[in-house]
């Protein structure tokens, strides 16, 4: 190992230095100044007034606020794992080799490249409990589908459904991931005698568990953050609330009612429950993530 | 071994009838666009519901990119097209050139502080946008920004946590054998980066432009947030506006708007699919 | 030489290209020795053609002034990030009800000592018109458009259950007996039309209450949305659901959402017998359905001293903070407030004009067949505002999340009310504290 020399070091710093820039400026700063916002009243047009941690204890007795951090949630719970399955299924699909792959990854892919606001518009249409499109398919098959969009308790599923529908980005990498599994592995096991399931159970998964572990993480990260389709889908919140989720009611708060100080308690909140599950995962996670090589 | 072949050829074509089911699953809702966008406008909304138009109006298409009034208010979709477009060349741009030059800093150089920025930089990636749009919208309202596109772009050009990541990991599986030669004939850290590293790099470079331009095609709340003026919105933002009225839209129109947007991504999707996931293969997302 | 060496300035000179691009894309316009006056309204469609003829006739007027209209969507938020951002409009076409808001952040100008430069004063105007524009004491903006809100109902569909279709519902009791009447249930449970839609169009939730004689404060620091007025409001709102099913009503109004302006608005279709409405709806019956055998009257009352109920419903103009030309801007604010800008611009948009004072030909030339009875009832005296307070965004917010929690009957009337108060107090207690610190209440 050589050490560092001087004109390397100064190489580093100078090819680094977009990002560390970058780091400081649009994330370092809003980062502190929303910290000292969030211990403010402030409205954007006047200056923030200090009111120390005011704007958390009032969040502590927010119902609206308990009422979407538990939409979030809940719809986080559910979306993540059901996305998950969906884009592992469909890369293992998209994996084996038949006819027509590149046409079939190319359909699958398809919801992710439509605009979201088009999206939204277009499910309303689906889902619409009375005039939709996808009750009459399910009567078809004896099915007594709910009403879809003004049912509090059927609400959140539809977004869910539409989640599955857009996992593109996360199947691709999985795509990829599966397509680094050594064959040599499967050819092994199946000469033990090892049924599909059995091979992907001791196999498949095991071999792209970093994968999902990174597919795992940015999922979180992003069904926390949910807003543009329910914002669109279901203003207000809509019905009762029960699709108005966290980003929407900070939307709300910093550029509706001006209150930007409480909009900021609110962002923070949400890192630290962001940074919490991570690092729960990534230490829940050390026993089963298998890396090759390792 | 007959039997074995036999369970094979049923295997396959039990994963084509799933992939066809799955594929109809998945292109209904687009063909639903589709058929939306040649319906004349009475029977976008009819009830019961009609499948097919009752004449396939394709004026609709061309309705959609040039029919407009401006004093109204109203911009043809082409219009919000080609302000998408023009954001998303910034911000692919931004991203590709940037994060490259960023991740051989952190893949290939050393210099002190190295591995602690590099920690540093992937936890910013837990960071949610919601936690920063309040100072950020005041920053950009001190360098008065409001209104226009920098908001949206200029970041793209500072790197981003992401990005860096998955260039890194992928600078790292080139040999340094291949560097250190050039190192001893002298090259510079910036020649060698140019002309040995980005050229077999193509794969990963184009994974992370591909990532970066699906992130600016779908961003919603960027938009909502910084463009004032009707005529300077994206995509996401105009079909927004169209949605939000309270009826009188044409449905026909927006859809058909749609479709002509998402048709030229689809097809350079198709062909460029194996070079994406290759590219996601060698890059170090597996850990 | 490698590729490279001709592809990447070619990349760049492309993104070069592109960034200016969006650099002209957000330009503003060109110079040309007139004062421009930005000026951005909510209205599309004909509502903006009524005022871009005023702003042609404007600037026809005179040389030194040119005012540039804009329709932009959302205005109630955009404005106020633009007044942030900096660049803001010189006019900007607000709704009436966010004036409060805009207000106590100091986000719109004050126009008293213009005002009564220009001699624009109180007493020519209908008074709940101006009053809704004044804020503890100033005047922050000028009325454009005002409209009253009475009972639309369909004579047609009147006559075909055997109703009288000139005695429309006076008492609330009636109009419960004619909706039953006029309701059509499908064996399934299915609504195939109802007699009267308290949730159509769902644009005055708050007013419900009002109506019944209800206060949403008291003027000084207290929520009141859950006193017992209220409650036999949403009470009342609440026995819809109960009669035809919460869930059939939700699905059957489900069909038609967003659809106001469009063939498909119910009332158009024959849907809906009876609804609340506006003065604008003449406008769309007349280019969605002119066949439709129509007519208004005041909103039935929930008691003898409430007589003629109706909603005054406003939207105005304003001068943001920080805008470059705030005397031009009001040069223009001038023209419109004139009794001959108003009229131009309410006959365009065929609703009732601000000012007491109507010219003859403004009810001759008007096609409205009720555009008398529209202007009697700004006069009324059930005639209902929304409250004067900063935070009216939110808690209307809250009514209307009360409103759909009634009708879908998730909770109860007095359930749905005292939430929504133990909500909003705190609120409001802070927002009255903040006043007081700041020496303005």
């Amino acid at each position: 190992m050589k050490s560092i020399t001087k004109r390397e070091a100064w190489a580093g710093y100078l090819f680094a230095s977009p990002w560390l820039l970058g780091f400081l400026v649009f994330m370092s700063y809003p980062l502190i100044a929303s910290i000292y916002f969030s211990l403010c009243d402030y409205s954007v047009l006047k200056s923030p007034v200090w009111v120390g941690i005011d704007n958390y204890k009032m969040l502590m007795h927010d119902e609206l606020f308990r009422t979407t951090l538990a939409n979030t949630f809940l719809y986080a719970a559910i979306a993540l794992p059901a996305g998950m399955a969906t884009a592992i299924i469909l890369a293992m699909l998209l994996n084996a080799k038949v006819k027509g792959m590149a046409l079939y990854r190319t359909f699958f892919f398809i919801p992710s490249l439509v605009p979201q606001v088009s999206l939204a518009i277009l499910w309303r249409w689906v889902l619409d409990g009375e005039h939709g499109v996808l009750n009459p398919v399910l009567a078809k098959i004896g099915i007594h589908g709910p009403n879809w969009l003004n049912d509090p308790l059927w609400a959140k599923p539809s977004l869910v459904l539409m989640a599955m529908w857009g996992v593109g980005n996360a199947m691709l990498i999985y795509l990829a991931g599966l397509q680094d599994v050594p064959t040599q592995l499967i050819e092994a096991s199946e000469l033990d005698g090892a049924n599909g399931w059995q091979k992907t159970k001791h196999v498949t998964l095991p071999m792209i568990s970093p994968v999902i572990l990174f597919n795992g993480i940015m999922g979180i990260i992003g069904s926390l953050q949910v807003f543009t389709v329910p914002y669109i889908m279901f203003p207000g919140g809509a019905p009762v609330h029960s699709t108005y989720f966290y980003t929407e009611y900070l939307y709300d708060n910093a550029f509706r009612y001006h209150k930007m100080g409480y909009a900021s308690a609110m962002g923070w909140i949400m890192f630290i429950v962001i940074l919490v599950l991570t690092m729960l995962s990534l230490r829940m996670s050390e026993k089963h993530v298998h890396y090759q090589g390792s | 071994m007959k039997s074995q072949q036999q369970a094979v050829t049923v295997q396959k074509v039990l994963v084509q009838v799933a992939l066809v089911v799955l594929s109809i699953a998945f292109l209904f809702p687009f063909a639903w666009l589709v058929l939306t966008a040649l319906k004349p406008l009475n029977e976008t909304m009819s009830m019961p519901i009609r499948w097919l138009p009752s004449k396939f109006m394709w004026g609709n298409f061309k309705d959609a990119a040039i029919y407009g009034h401006e004093s109204l208010g109203y911009y043809p979709f082409l219009v919000y097209a080609v302000n998408t477009v023009i954001v998303c060349i910034l911000i692919v741009a931004g991203t590709v050139a940037s994060n490259s030059v960023v991740a051989y800093a952190f893949a290939r150089l050393r210099w002190p502080g190295r591995d602690l920025a590099f920690g540093i930089t992937l936890a910013t990636m837990m960071v949610p946008f919601p936690v920063l749009m309040v100072p950020t919208f005041a920053l950009f309202r001190h360098l008065d920004w409001i209104g226009t596109y920098r908001p949206l772009w200029v970041p793209a050009w500072f790197g981003s946590a992401f990005s860096i990541f998955l260039l890194r990991q992928f600078f790292r599986t080139i040999p340094f054998e291949l560097t250190e030669a050039a190192k001893i004939d002298g090259a510079s850290e910036w020649r060698i980066f140019r002309t040995i590293v980005l050229p077999l790099s193509k794969a990963a470079l184009a994974v992370v432009a591909l990532f970066s331009f699906m992130g600016a095609w779908n961003d919603f709340l960027g938009p909502l947030i910084y463009l004032l003026d009707q005529k300077t919105f994206t995509l996401s933002l105009g079909l927004q506006f169209y949605q939000s009225q309270n009826g009188g839209t044409s449905w026909n129109l927006l859809m058909a708007a749609s479709s002509m947007v998402i048709a030229p991504v689809i097809i350079l999707f198709f062909f460029t699919q194996r070079l994406f996931i290759q590219g996601i293969a060698i890059t170090g997302l597996k850990g | 030489m490698d590729r490279s060496a001709f592809t990447i300035p070619c990349l760049a000179l492309a993104v070069l290209g592109t960034l200016y691009a969006s650099e002209q894309l957000t330009k503003s316009p060109p110079d040309d020795g007139k004062i421009h006056v930005k000026y951005w309204e909510k209205w599309t469609a004909f509502e903006f053609d009524a005022m871009k003829h005023v702003v042609d006739e404007f600037n026809k007027s005179q040389n030194k002034i040119r005012v540039d209209i804009l329709s932009v969507s959302g205005i109630e938020d955009k404005t106020l990030m633009a007044v942030s951002g900096g660049i803001p409009p010189d006019v900007a076409g607000l709704y009436g009800p966010n004036v409060t808001q805009y207000a106590d952040d100091h986000a719109v100008m004050q126009l008293d000592d213009m005002c009564r430069e220009a001699g624009i004063k109180r007493d020519d105007y209908i008074a709940p018109y101006w009053d809704a524009c004044v804020i503890r004491d100033h005047l922050y903006a000028l009325p454009s458009t005002p409209a009253t809100t009475a009972l639309h109902y369909n004579r047609a569909l009147f006559r075909e259950v055997g109703l009288d279709p000139d005695k429309p519902p006076r008492t609330i009791d009636e109009l419960n007996a004619m909706a039953d009447k006029l309701t059509v249930i499908e064996k399934n449970g299915h609504v195939k039309r109802t007699g009267f839609m308290v949730t159509e169009p769902g644009w005055w939730n708050w007013a419900w209450g009002p109506f019944f004689g209800g206060k949403l404060w008291d003027g000084k620091g207290k929520i009141t949305i859950n006193s017992p007025e209220n409650i036999k409001a949403f009470t009342w709102i609440q026995s819809f659901s109960k009669k035809y099913g919460a869930s059939a009503l939700s699905s059957f109004q489900n069909g038609f959402n967003n659809m106001f302006s469009s063939p498909q608005n119910p009332f158009m279709t024959g849907q809906t017998a009876m609804e609340i409405q506006g003065v604008w709806m003449y406008n769309f019956i007349q280019k969605f359905n002119p066949k439709l055998d129509w007519g208004a009257a005041p909103f039935p009352s929930a008691s003898p001293d409430l007589q003629d109920p109706t909603v005054i419903d406003l939207d105005v103009l304003c001068i943001p903070k920080g805008a470059k030309h705030p005397k031009e801007a009001f040069e223009f604010l001038k023209f419109v407030e004139s009794q001959k800008g108003l009229e131009m611009l309410c006959l365009g948009q065929k609703k009732i004009t601000p000012l007491k004072k109507v010219s003859n030909g403004f009810i001759e030339h008007h096609p409205n067949p009720f555009i008398k009875l529209f202007i009697k009832l700004a006069y009324s005296k059930t005639a209902v505002s929304t409250p004067k307070l900063g935070i009216w965004s939110q808690y209307s917010d809250e009514i209307n999340n009360a409103f759909s929690a009634v009708t879908l009957m998730t909770k109860t009337p007095k359930q749905a009310l005292d939430d929504v108060a133990n909500r909003m107090q705190p609120m409001l207690d802070k927002y009255m504290e903040r006043l007081r610190v700041r020496g303005e209440q």
